[in-house]
């Protein structure tokens, strides 16, 4: 048996699917923002904090970073409902997308405060900086050059993998083609024109931090 | 909780078992096979190895595609297909043939890490003792490239053991749809996905952290 693909009637839906990607972006954003924040904390918790906090630090990475992100959705989805706690959908993903982001950046930012050099510390201080200035001058410019990459790059990966929300109904890129799927029937033309959106959506934001890097911290970011 | 007896009961056992023998068999046997292919990548895409200019430019938007979509997306594609061709595959199959087209993409990257950490001049020096360009991969760059390909080898192994968990999306019998079964059946979600959570980090962690150590130690020497 063979099949033919026709993707005449997939083009229409091209427009619903793009403005899938838009949702997309936004729950990428929302969820690296917050597990940017979580990395933050705990990364300065790891570095500076006392023994008890590195040590629930340490449990929470290892704990996020050993298990399927699903798997945490799912539990967060089902579980909490059970002790009181209803979610939304979009919610339970965008906490569980949060979470586990969290565990990476907070691996990524402890890397990047351990690249700081005590040599340079010394050295603000001998030129006379104060501690807002050896911040602003010495310490933020050095971390800033050497997070930047491997944040950009995490911040791929949670556009592709959004991808996950569409398992519980949330109507971005993935849920929508899973949409158009059920209105068409015309399932591998659907899926194929959304891998192609990823691509794009992906190259497009690589292109993106890139320049935003050059031009914010002079970072030589790689697209490709 | 005053259920986890039943829950732990012996058909139960049993079902959690085979499902975890299909996690595992999914992602080893897709990441090992998508290493061949990767390594196959990596080898077009080496300048010393293949002047063909197709072929390098065909593995490299291979390898730079399929890392940028995201593994639902491509399970999906592959599932279709697969029925749209008519051809009669199992779900196992078909997660696995996505694993591997993934794991590839991947695997590829790394093996080029591997080639490319052997300095030129010993494919130089291999030229001058009259070694063809594939004795010098066999006997001089693959060897000393497996210190830098090991490592990360045990990293991307979990990637893809946490990846098969979407592969429940189609009804692959792996942990991730056991723990959906059991739940449908009526059992807490608590202790389904807890028990699932528990199962995939008692698999992923020790992986890890052997990798971890065996970078360290091979860095050291």
């Amino acid at each position: 048996m063979s099949y033919t693909l026709i993707y005449s009637q997939v083009t229409g839906h091209i427009p619903y699917l793009l403005a899938g990607a838009w949702l997309t972006l936004q729950l990428a954003c929302i969820s690296f923002f917050i597990g940017w924040a979580i990395g933050l904390v705990n990364a300065s918790l790891l570095v500076y904090g006392p023994r008890p906090a590195r040590l629930a630090v340490r449990a929470y990475v290892t704990f996020f970073i050993n298990t399927p992100l699903l798997v945490q959705i799912f539990f967060i989805f089902f579980v909490l409902p059970d002790m009181g706690i209803l979610l939304s959908p979009y919610a339970a993903v965008a906490i569980g997308m949060s979470l586990n982001a969290g565990a990476y950046l907070t691996e990524i930012q402890r890397a990047g405060f351990g690249s700081l050099r005590r040599a340079e510390m010394d050295a603000a201080a001998a030129m006379g900086f104060s501690l807002v200035q050896t911040i602003w001058y010495v310490v933020l410019p050095h971390i800033a050059k050497a997070l930047y990459p491997p944040l950009a790059n995490q911040f791929i990966i949670q556009v592709m993998t959004t991808s996950i929300a569409a398992i519980f109904a949330v109507e971005e890129l993935t849920g929508r083609a899973y949409n158009v799927n059920s209105l068409t029937f015309r399932a591998l033309e659907v899926f194929s024109i959304t891998a192609v959106i990823y691509v794009l959506l992906t190259i497009a934001c690589s292109l993106a931090l890139a320049l935003l890097g050059r031009w914010l911290f002079r970072v030589n970011a790689k697209v490709f | 909780m005053e259920e986890a007896p039943r829950f732990f009961g012996h058909y139960n056992l049993l079902f959690i078992g085979e499902a975890l023998v299909n996690t595992l068999l999914l992602s080893w046997l897709g990441a090992t096979l998508g290493f061949g292919f990767g390594f196959l990548f990596a080898i077009c895409r080496h300048p010393r190895l293949f002047g063909l200019l197709p072929l390098r430019i065909a593995a490299t938007l291979y390898v730079e595609l399929f890392r940028r979509i995201p593994f639902l997306v491509k399970l999906m594609c592959v599932f279709f297909a697969f029925q749209l061709s008519g051809a009669q595959a199992s779900l196992f199959t078909v997660a696995l043939v996505t694993v591997v087209l993934s794991a590839a993409a991947f695997a590829a990257e790394i093996a080029r890490a591997g080639l490319e950490s052997i300095p030129a001049p010993q494919w130089d020096a291999a030229e001058a003792m009259n070694f063809g360009r594939w004795r010098t991969l066999w006997r001089v760059v693959a060897p000393q490239s497996f210190r830098i390909v090991l490592p990360p080898l045990f990293g991307y192994t979990v990637g893809f053991i946490k990846s098969t968990s979407i592969a429940s999306q189609i009804g692959v019998m792996e942990l991730t749809y056991a723990a959906k079964i059991l739940n449908t059946r009526g059992f807490s979600a608590l202790l389904c996905f807890g028990t699932i959570l528990l199962l995939y980090f008692l698999i992923c962690w020790p992986t890890k952290h052997f990798g971890e150590r065996l970078e360290r130690r091979l860095a050291r020497r």
